[in-house]
């Protein structure tokens, strides 16, 4: 190991930084999914097993979602800034810069919360359709 | 669901052919884009939309309260025990095998069960439920138009739960007060000579002992009321139909048609066999 190779790994470890950080950020929108799904399916069925008040725990649950929605929202906004295809007008980001992979993981991030953000409306619409423990 | 089925035929395989035949070259990266983000994303989200906010909005009618009468059915191995209640009813009307409802009124269907785990479902009129042991759980269906149509257990009980079915059939209001007032009502005698004597053989042979027929000392309540038996439109649960050969057929087979049920096969003589089916075909 040479003193040349020094400084090139520090800007490795830099770049390694903030991929780890955006591999963390595109898992954000689906979590948030994934603990508003549970809430919701784990919530109203022990709910309506046990015979508590199910109006309360439904707004409660729609006040989540809602919540649910900004954050994913916010994911989303921040992903779509990352991916900065307004001024790229780079789609499919194919060359292996770094550069390219920060813009990736930001378009990754971007679709995963649009996802994310159609689950979380599908799995709250039973709560605005059907409202009780029927 | 045959328009829809054509419809989507036609979709893909229209795009099928205007992509190898009539463009088949490289498509216009933004024109490429637009279908797939159209068709690959817009499209089903608005349609598995659509079809989620249908589904939902039909999703809690089952557990509706009915408008009245109450049928409680239970499911044995491998039949349908079945009890009327209409409104207000001290006591229920029996039958079996075949579930009558009135066209335009929700009723709610109880079920449990004697043994396993069964399930109820008649495809035309609604979901399944699960028949419990100790356990009653409710479905209410509203038939909207008269007909017959097929019930079937849906959870495996056993040797023969594919022959454990039933005839469900939806009848003007109507009809069916009439209906469920001649089924309330005690046996008809036997009104031929070979009835009579298939009346005579049905209590020597000990078939009362399980099975019973109103207005007579025949009270066992094991299998089937056979109160109204030859009124029915199948028989063994949806096995056969009501005429006097399938009864024949049926009580001298019945571990063939129905493996490992618990009524056994009579060995009768041809006119004896011949008797007690005039006799059960007669019980209308």
């Amino acid at each position: 190991m040479t003193d040349e190779h020094q400084p090139r790994r520090d800007e490795d470890q830099k770049e390694f930084a903030e991929e780890h950080a955006s591999l963390f950020k595109i898992t954000l929108g689906p979590l948030i999914w994934a603990a508003h799904f549970v809430a919701c399916y784990g919530l109203v069925a022990v709910t309506c097993a046990k015979g508590w008040d199910i109006d309360a725990v439904r707004s409660g649950l729609l006040v989540a979602s809602g919540a649910a929605l900004v954050g994913i929202g916010w994911v989303g906004w921040v992903a779509w800034r990352q991916w900065n295809v307004a001024q790229t007008g780079d789609f499919v980001n194919r060359c292996g810069r770094a550069e390219d992979r920060h813009h990736f993981l930001g378009h990754a991030a971007f679709l995963l919360s649009i996802i994310s953000a159609i689950g979380v409306v599908f799995v709250s619409l039973p709560l605005v359709l059907i409202g009780g423990c029927q | 669901m045959l328009v829809g089925a054509v419809f989507l035929w036609l979709l893909v395989n229209g795009a099928f052919y205007y992509m190898s035949r009539v463009r088949p070259g490289a498509f216009d990266q933004r024109y490429a884009r637009h279908i797939l983000i159209g068709g690959g994303i817009v499209l089903p989200v608005v349609v598995l939309t659509v079809l989620l906010v249908w589904g939902l909005s039909m999703l809690p009618d089952p557990r509706r309260p009915g408008d009245g009468l109450v049928v409680r059915v239970t499911g044995e191995q491998w039949w349908w025990r079945v009890e009327y209640w209409p409104e207000g009813a001290d006591a229920p009307v029996l039958t079996a095998n075949e579930i009558r409802l009135p066209v335009g009124q929700r009723t709610e269907i109880h079920l449990t069960s004697d043994k396993v785990i069964h399930s109820f479902w008649i495809p035309a009129l609604g979901g399944k439920m699960d028949m419990f042991p100790g356990r009653e759980t409710m479905i209410s269906l509203l038939p909207e138009r008269p007909g017959t149509y097929r019930g079937q257990c849906a959870e495996f009980c056993g040797a023969s739960h594919a022959w454990m079915a039933f005839a469900a059939v939806a009848m003007e209001p109507a009809d069916f007060d009439r209906w469920l007032a001649s089924e309330a009502a005690d046996a008809v005698p036997p009104s031929t000579d070979a009835a009579a004597r298939g009346a005579r053989l049905f209590r020597s042979e000990g078939c009362g002992a399980c099975h019973a027929v109103r207005g007579t000392e025949n009270v066992g309540q094991v299998g089937p009321d056979l109160t109204h038996v030859g009124s029915r439109q199948t028989l063994g649960a949806g096995r056969l139909k009501v005429t006097i050969d399938d009864l024949s057929i049926w009580i001298s087979h019945t571990d063939v048609l129905k493996p490992e049920v618990k009524m056994p096969t009579y060995d009768l003589e041809p006119d004896q066999l011949s008797d007690l089916a005039a006799y059960l075909e007669g019980l209308k």
